[in-house]
């Protein structure tokens, strides 16, 4: 791992994002659009549908912002990669481009929601790190999935569908975390919840650095 | 190819009969035949459940396989 | 007429026969159904009626009963009268108080006969105790809870609400541990095609899943009827039954992925890739989660686990034969897909 290297990347990553602006505008105004929606529909919204939409909004934006990533360049890019890159460098970089990405998009929504509808978060310390956590493992997952599908030549689209019984495990604790950290229910054994999240970051993390160089020669 | 459908069209009106009988006789208090004699024919019901799954799946792979034996006599 | 493997193909029959017969005929211990009446005052002297299940009360010589209120508080019955096989009149001089200052305790009703051995109903009857009165536990004391018939039996434990269903362990129970042996081999064969990059691992990678998918949705399906009938509701909230549902899903998603590609090549390696990443994000799905929340399947938030008393010596000689029996049932289905793959794979190389 040479972290120039991957710093590098990152930085490329980032720049060839702000260029396309209408990439991210369209995920932001996607996120903007649905939060109004399910305002308007519900007129009142309660901590429970707040966190179920917050992650039900992350989920689809994250899907459309991800799986992109990896498609948006062309075939030659990449054999330039593949001679420039040691592939682990590039997969690191990736990683957290994606986490750093899927972060602030976490927090463009979560601003977006609390001006419609209050921000019912009381143990904020939790909630950030179960969404830390949770996104860690749902942008580890989503990599996986867009590496698959810029180097299977596949659908796009289905190659999305196919990552969401993936995060499902994810969701669900990341779902328990949230409506604990609003104060719903009570729970005393959610730190068990947040090992068990880290837990399952670390295995996806582990697949994932042993699969990548095998798909990434294709 | 006409008999395959008429078969699973008979087969999901039988499982179809299945869980409608299951839903009537439940309704009715102590009529319900699966849960008589301590209940044995719930285990008797999932034998037979296991016992049409795998056989659906080798009339499938019965299937599969007659087509293929076709091309291979269609080609000699 | 040669079969390929015969010995352990006719092995996996002959102990799915055993299991078939040996778990449908040997009977349930001796249980009981069901006692009226439920509820009972203090100082007074009740009548129970007791449906029994597989009991012999009228053959029986040495019938006793006692109705427990804890570890050391008892009383014994005065009187038992069988009806019949199944049913018996057991009567009960209540003492005027309760052995512990609560007003209102739950009794456990005990039976013991030379025939059916000893036998327990919890909480069969609600003694009440007047507000005036306080607790007295030399009341309880001389119960003669002792001297238990010991009956060689060769049985099934009875279990509350799952009466004869506790043979459903040896099907449904035995489906999981199939499937999870089937998702096992598919997964090996997954690391292996993508070590060695022979398309013959692909095939049978593939055609374990498959039949280990085939099992989860038995096992979901006869899950649902075994619901049905002892938790009446096809489907609960139950962890354990939403993870495998989640599990179930995913490895859908990996046929549904291996039906997208036309290129073999390019199929295998990304079925394979796929196959150990699901394999690995449902560890924690299948083995850690449901540990960790309350369940109604055994060895979850307070029920019994298997291995311990639910999972008894009797049980346990059905149990494992069925895991293999339906494992090597599963390994000939998935032979049948693998070497149907495989013709089919060389016709048309041949064609093209």
């Amino acid at each position: 791992m040479n972290v120039v290297r991957v710093k590098d990347i990152f930085v490329k990553e980032l720049s060839v994002d702000f260029r396309m602006q209408y990439a991210l505008a369209s995920i932001f105004l996607f996120a903007a659009t649905i939060v109004f929606v399910i305002y308007k529909s519900f007129n009142n919204i309660n901590p429970r549908e707040w966190v179920i939409m917050l992650w039900v909004i992350m989920l689809f934006a994250a899907l459309n912002a991800i799986v992109k990533s990896f498609l948006q360049e062309k075939k030659e890019t990449y054999l330039y990669y593949y001679t420039l890159f040691n592939p682990i460098d590039l997969l690191i970089a990736k990683l957290v481009y994606n986490f750093v990405f899927l972060v602030s998009l976490l927090t463009v929504i979560i601003l977006i929601m609390t001006f419609f509808s209050g921000f019912p978060v009381k143990d904020l310390g939790l909630f950030t790190l179960g969404s830390l956590l949770g996104i860690a493992g749902i942008s580890v997952v989503f990599t996986f999935v867009s590496i698959m599908s810029s180097s299977g030549g596949g659908h796009s689209t289905l190659m999305s569908i196919l990552a969401l019984p993936l995060v499902l495990p994810i969701l669900l604790l990341l779902l328990k975390i949230s409506t604990v950290s609003v104060r719903l229910i009570v729970d005393t054994s959610v730190g068990n919840d947040v090992m068990l999240l880290l837990g399952v970051d670390c295995i996806l993390l582990g697949a994932v650095f042993m699969l990548f160089p095998m798909l990434w020669r294709s | 190819m006409k008999s395959t459908a008429n078969h699973i069209k008979w087969i999901f009106s039988f499982l179809l009969n299945i869980i409608l009988l299951s839903q009537v006789h439940a309704q009715g208090d102590s009529l319900d035949f699966l849960r008589s004699t301590g209940k044995i024919y719930t285990v008797v019901a999932v034998i037979v459940i296991i016992f049409i799954g795998i056989v659906m799946y080798l009339y499938r792979i019965d299937n599969k396989l007659t087509k293929l034996e076709n091309q291979f006599k269609n080609e000699q | 007429m040669k079969i390929k493997g015969m010995w352990w193909k006719t092995l996996g029959v002959i102990i799915f026969i055993y299991v078939l017969t040996g778990g449908m005929l040997v009977p349930l211990k001796s249980g009981i159904l069901h006692t009226t009446p439920s509820s009972a005052k203090c100082g007074t002297t009740v009548n129970i009626d007791i449906t029994g299940y597989n009991t012999h009360f009228s053959s029986a010589k040495n019938i006793r009963a006692w109705l427990k209120a804890d570890s050391v508080h008892a009383i014994q019955a005065v009187e038992v009268k069988p009806v019949d096989e199944i049913k018996s009149v057991v009567t009960f001089h209540i003492p005027d108080a309760l052995p512990t200052p609560d007003k209102t305790q739950p009794l456990t009703l005990i039976m013991d006969n030379e025939l059916d051995g000893i036998f327990v109903q919890p909480n069969a009857i609600f003694v009440t105790m007047a507000d005036t009165v306080s607790a007295n536990g030399a009341l309880w004391k001389s119960s003669n809870l002792n001297n238990f018939s010991q009956v060689d039996q060769f049985v099934f434990p009875y279990r509350n609400i799952l009466h004869e269903t506790i043979r459903n362990i040896f099907f449904h129970v035995a489906l999981w541990f199939a499937m999870f042996i089937l998702l096992i081999a598919g997964v090996y064969y997954a690391i292996l095609y993508i070590r060695t990059k022979d398309y013959i691992y692909d095939i049978k990678s593939s055609s374990y899943t498959k039949i280990a998918v085939l099992y989860g949705l038995l096992g979901l399906a006869t899950g649902s009827v075994w619901a049905k009938f002892t938790w009446n509701t096809f489907w609960t909230d139950d962890v354990k039954l939403n993870m495998t549902a989640v599990t179930i899903l995913i490895y859908l998603a990996y046929l549904v992925l291996r039906s997208t590609f036309t290129d073999t090549d390019r199929r295998a390696k990304m079925s394979s890739a796929y196959n150990i990443f699901a394999f690995v994000a449902m560890i924690p799905l299948l083995f850690v989660i449901p540990r960790m929340a309350d369940s109604l399947h055994p060895g979850n938030g307070g029920n019994p686990a298997l291995g311990g008393e639910d999972l008894d010596h009797t049980l346990r000689m059905f149990f494992y034969p069925a895991v293999i029996a339906l494992a090597l049932l599963g390994t000939w289905m998935a032979q049948l897909t693998i070497r149907y793959e495989h013709l089919k794979e060389k016709y048309f190389e041949k064609h093209n």
